[in-house]
């Protein structure tokens, strides 16, 4: 047990360790001078001894080692740089936003899963066929809309043409709202994307608990619990759903890496504030040092995330044991 | 019915690939070039109407499916490649070749997909090959693993066993045998693949990652929304259109995979 946390834990910071040193890398890979990912695509306007400055203050004068150690020594004391598409510190452009993703991508992942393993369980109760044309149709159709598409064409009818939400922004900008009313106007503005993104990803949860279920309703436990008189609703609960929770928890583990991929189209479509919106931003306006430490944070966050629910999934079924290396 | 909505996909996505193919002589206008009023209404004309700068957005689509299917097919074919040698390798002789390839594997599955793929965009040049390239290197995790643990139950078969014994060379082996057993398989994943790839190459190209002389599904939305097609009625006949593209498509592919799937659960039970 405490090999494979140890593992799991080697696993984890390796991938730590190549995300950090990728971002160290990808911006001296692209060709060209440094200055055009430093302060824009206009390095010429610059007098030659402006460029040296310039390149004195980021340290791109030294060997590549004593770069590499600047950049670790930056990197922990939160010392990112400035964006120059937004002329502020990196650091509290991002601290800004990843609590908008982090409320929009956590309610999602809550609710899809919560959503998706209902539906599935309950369309499984109802029809306990394996094969069933009309859901064949729907969950295909369902699971080839593309998000971001949908996002838009939601965006063109609920909030362009009816009015009924909010058509960008997390919160109004414009009013100062306090108290109760300020959370009924975070949640109006949170409606639609949620909304989308909750559609986008229940489809796997769905299919995922609804075959689940019912195969365990074809295990001779089930139909034992059955003949021997055990209510329904106990059956249900205690036989079924319980075995339910190890599949979906499995996906729930895959699709946390997930969380701010999808995040990012739909904060997009929404100009929500985000770190996906951020990251947007950051690639049209070419902002080479803001792409790369959203990039950083968002993989950090993934990471951490894949991390969290990993340890988690030996408490939710003691049956599955991490199995050593042969 | 699997066989059925299998043969109804195959018969969409060859209709969407002939559409791809004869495109230049389909379109009523050359996308590229032929530039006429800008935001036009749907008409006679122009069955789409005209974008923002007065391109046919009927032929932009048209064009665009070229795009989208190439990208799809090439970044299918990338990641499957990489996918099933790496899962052969890893599987066919185990040990310490197999410990580096899966620990290789495991990175390449945690790492996020989405940003990743964002960041090597725009630290490339875009266009269709380095799309393809991008998403194919960054989607054969899955593959690696399926083809490794089929390998490791097809390495054992009796008849494979005896022509080993009879001399048969690993190349050998694994080019006229295994890859046979593993050829419906393959029909499976490259299904899926493709579908991923396209599903990823419009998001890149919405993000405004794609390349801006290429047409592709994912670019006319992205132009779409980038000129506030949102605000006019101008979404139903720019933004509708290219996305109904991608979600047939799509299904088109779901559907192959569906038959492909029995076929693999059929060989399951005879083994």
């Amino acid at each position: 047990m405490n090999t494979s946390i140890r593992k799991r834990w080697s696993h984890y910071l390796i991938l730590v360790v190549a995300i950090i040193v990728i971002n160290f890398f990808l911006p001296r890979l692209l060709p060209g001078s440094p200055l055009k990912s430093l302060v824009g695509e206009n390095p010429g306007d610059l007098t030659a001894a402006q460029k040296m400055g310039i390149l004195d203050a980021y340290h791109l004068n030294d060997p590549m080692w004593k770069q590499f150690l600047y950049y670790l020594r930056d990197l922990f004391a939160l010392n990112w740089g400035n964006s120059y598409s937004k002329r502020q510190p990196i650091t509290d452009l991002i601290i800004s936003r990843t609590g908008w993703t982090l409320l929009l991508a956590g309610s999602n992942m809550i609710l899809s899963t919560l959503i998706g393993t209902a539906l599935g369980a309950w369309s499984a109760f109802r029809r306990k066929k394996k094969k069933d044309l009309s859901l064949v149709i729907s969950t295909t159709i369902l699971d080839s809309i593309p998000s971001f598409w949908m996002a838009v064409i939601l965006l063109a009818v609920f909030g362009v043409k009816f009015g009924w939400f909010p058509i960008y922004g997390a919160y109004s900008m414009w009013e100062n709202h306090t108290g109760f009313h300020k959370i009924v106007d975070i949640l109006h503005h949170l409606a639609l994307p949620l909304f989308t993104m909750v559609v986008t990803s229940l489809m796997s949860f769905f299919t995922t608990s609804r075959y689940s279920v019912l195969q365990i309703l074809n295990e001779d436990y089930v139909k034992l619990a059955k003949m021997r008189g055990i209510p329904k609703g106990r059956i249900t609960v205690w036989y079924v759903m319980r075995n339910t929770l190890v599949p979906v928890f499995t996906l729930f583990m895959m699709d946390v890496g997930y969380l701010l991929s999808g995040s990012v189209l739909i904060e997009t479509v929404f100009t929500y504030p985000g770190l996906g919106t951020l990251m947007q931003e950051a690639v049209k306006a070419r902002d080479y040092p803001l792409i790369q430490y959203t990039f950083l944070l968002a993989s950090l966050l993934t990471i951490a995330a894949l991390f969290l629910s990993d340890v988690l999934y030996d408490r939710i079924d003691p049956r599955l044991e991490v199995q050593e290396d042969e | 019915m699997n066989k059925k909505i299998a043969g109804i996909g195959f018969g969409m996505l060859i209709l969407i690939t002939v559409i791809a193919v004869l495109a230049p002589w389909l379109a009523p206008y050359n996308p590229y070039t032929d530039m006429t009023a800008t935001y036009l209404k749907p008409s006679a004309e122009h069955l789409l109407g005209t974008n923002d700068i007065g391109q046919d957005i009927f032929s932009e689509l048209l064009y665009g499916a070229r795009t989208s299917l190439a990208i799809g097919f090439l970044s299918a074919a990338i990641s499957i490649v990489i996918g099933s040698i790496v899962g052969m390798l890893s599987g066919w002789y185990g040990g310490i070749v197999d410990r580096f390839l899966m620990k290789v594997t495991a990175f390449f599955m945690t790492i996020p997909f989405l940003p990743t793929v964002i960041i090597l965009s725009a630290f490339t040049k875009p266009g269709p090959v380095t799309t393809s390239v991008i998403l194919g290197v960054m989607s054969w995790s899955g593959t690696a693993r399926i083809v490794r643990s089929q390998i490791l139950s097809i390495k054992n078969k009796e008849y494979i066993q005896t022509i080993r014994g009879m001399g048969a060379s690993d190349g050998y082996i694994l080019s006229r045998h295994v890859l046979k057993e593993l050829l419906p398989f393959f029909m499976y994943r490259a299904s899926a693949r493709v579908r991923a790839g396209i599903l990823s190459e419009s998001s890149l190209s919405f993000l405004g990652l794609g390349s801006p002389v290429v047409k592709s599904w994912g670019t006319i939305i992205y132009y779409a929304q980038a000129k506030n097609a949102l605000l006019t009625d101008a979404w139903v006949w720019w933004i509708l259109p290219p996305g109904l593209c991608i979600i047939l498509i799509s299904c088109a592919l779901t559907m192959i995979t569906y038959g492909a799937e029995e076929k693999i659960d059929r060989r399951l039970e005879h083994s």
